[in-house]
Formats: C-alpha cells, structure tokens, sequence
C-alpha cells in the first residue's frame, strides 16, 4: 500500500519560493491568504484597510523570502509581518487619538468587592441576545479599535485568532509575562465596553 | 483572599486562568470564587468575552480580493523584481 504523501510544510515551500520556484510561493499565499485577511480585519477593524495589509504583507514576505532562516516558524514571522503592516494602516490613517477604554475596567467598592451586581455583572454574557449581529460585528471592531496598540496586538493574536501565548511573545518579541498582563487588561476593557453596550441595550 | 475583596483575583485572573500561579494562590482564588456571586459572574463574562468578540470578529476572504492577490502575486513574478 502506498504511504499517504506529506503535506509539504511551509518552511519546504518558502525554500523552494526563494530559489525561485514560482507555485512553491502561490501554493504558500493560498495556504495562509484567508488567516492573513482575518488578522488584518481584525487589527485595523477596516475591510478596506485589510485588503491593503494583505496585499502588503504577501509582497514584503516575498521580497524577504531570503532571509527566512526558519529559525521560527514561518507562520510566526508571517504574523509578525501582518501586526507591523497593520500598524502602519492604522498610523497612515493618522485619526484622532481613540478615546480610551479605561473607563470600562473593574470598579471595586472600599472593601476591594466588584461594585455591580452579580446580575449587573451577568449582562456581558448575554449580548449576542440583545443585539443583533450586524449591530454587534460593527461595536466589537469599534471597541477593539480603542484599545492601545500594544494591547490590541496581543489580544487579537491570543484571544481571537487562539494563538499560544509563547507563540504571540515571539511574535510581538516580548516576555510571555508582558503578553498576558497587555491580554488581561485588553479582556478587562473590553468586558466592561461588551457590558455598556448590552446594559443600555437591555 | 476573601479578606481583601474580590480586586486581587480579578487582578490574577489571567494567570490563574492559565495555571501560572502558586497552587496556594490558586486555592485562595478558587475558594474566593466559590463563595462570591460577584467574582462568579465576573469570570463568567472574564470567560465569554473573548468568545463573542471571536465570533463577531470572523470575517472571510472575498472571492476578488484573493483573485487580485494572486494576480499581483503573479505580476510581481513576472515582473522578475525576485528575492
């Protein structure tokens, strides 16, 4: 019986891409184009501006094939590429400052109790109840849009496209430690915004 | 814990959640959470956040945008500017 072929691994196909193999590379576009446009939407909560990040990105991972010594993972250094070209979308857009999320952390009585209520505290839970899905798709890119950059990164590698925290460290090339405190306080904002929108929904 | 309120769980809460703490800090936690109707709920949508951003979040790739990929991809070769 003939053994099932390997599938050939991402960094077999940037080699074969370097030495100028032309479907070695087409074959890596296909194989990550619909995570890379995900990340993107993600990052600069924009469709349009994510057609720019993935046109961007495939181009700079193509002019840099060379100098992927895999080392890491392809993926790693693709996702790094990703975060860096949605950076600049957002920094080119040059908008006004966001307005904080600060307001949306934890509030703690004298004793160091949560102030709401237990039933208060429930509502983020049923927002996908009360608001319908457009509604919530537009005020979730909205509110991820707020967060400071460096939060933002680490909460959409970690929590939304379910990264390893040591994965989204070598990503963002900082300590695992500093990427759970930026997702922490990231998840502690946005609770407290998804919170808001479902209270005045409700 | 109990005795200092529910902030320094919430405040370790990540940790705890990826058994990064002490097993002692992680009991105090624990015991703090079972008899708390507030840290309960807390968690509870500490927990589910990330979900239904997750969710409200997927988007895919339309079938012209990767059509205009390739095609740049495709030009960028022929256009012989290779690594």
């Amino acid at each position: 019986m003939e053994a099932l072929a390997e599938p050939i691994s991402d960094e077999a196909l940037v080699s074969r891409a370097a030495a100028g193999e032309e479907a070695a590379f087409e074959d890596l576009v296909r194989r990550h184009q619909e995570r890379v446009y995900r990340l993107a939407c993600r990052l600069t909560g924009d469709e349009a501006d994510a057609a720019d990040v993935l046109q961007e990105t495939f181009l700079q991972v193509f002019r840099h094939l060379g100098e992927f010594r895999g080392e890491a993972r392809f993926t790693t250094w693709l996702f790094r590429v990703v975060t860096n070209a949605a950076l600049m979308r957002r920094r080119a857009r040059a908008r006004r400052p966001a307005d904080s999320l600060d307001a949306f952390m934890p509030r703690f009585d004298a004793e160091g109790r949560l102030a709401p209520t237990p039933a208060q505290l429930q509502v983020t839970s049923q927002i996908e109840e009360v608001l319908d899905r457009k509604t919530l798709a537009e005020r979730a890119s909205a509110g991820i849009a707020r967060l400071p950059d460096a939060y933002r990164d680490a909460f959409v590698l970690r929590d939304l496209e379910e990264l390893p925290t040591a994965e989204v460290a070598s990503v963002l090339g900082i300590a695992p430690a500093a990427v759970r405190q930026r997702v922490h306080r990231a998840r502690l904002m946005l609770r407290g915004y998804l919170n808001e929108l479902a209270e005045d929904k409700a | 814990m109990s005795d200092r309120g529910c902030a320094p769980g919430v405040e370790l809460l990540m940790e705890y959640l990826e058994g990064e703490l002490s097993a002692e800090l992680r009991s105090a936690i624990a015991d703090h959470v079972a008899g708390c109707a507030r840290c309960t709920a807390f968690l509870e949508s500490y927990r589910a956040t990330p979900e239904i951003l997750r969710r409200a979040t997927a988007r895919s790739l339309p079938a012209d945008l990767a059509a205009e990929l390739m095609q740049a991809v495709r030009g960028r070769f022929g256009g012989g500017a290779g690594p």
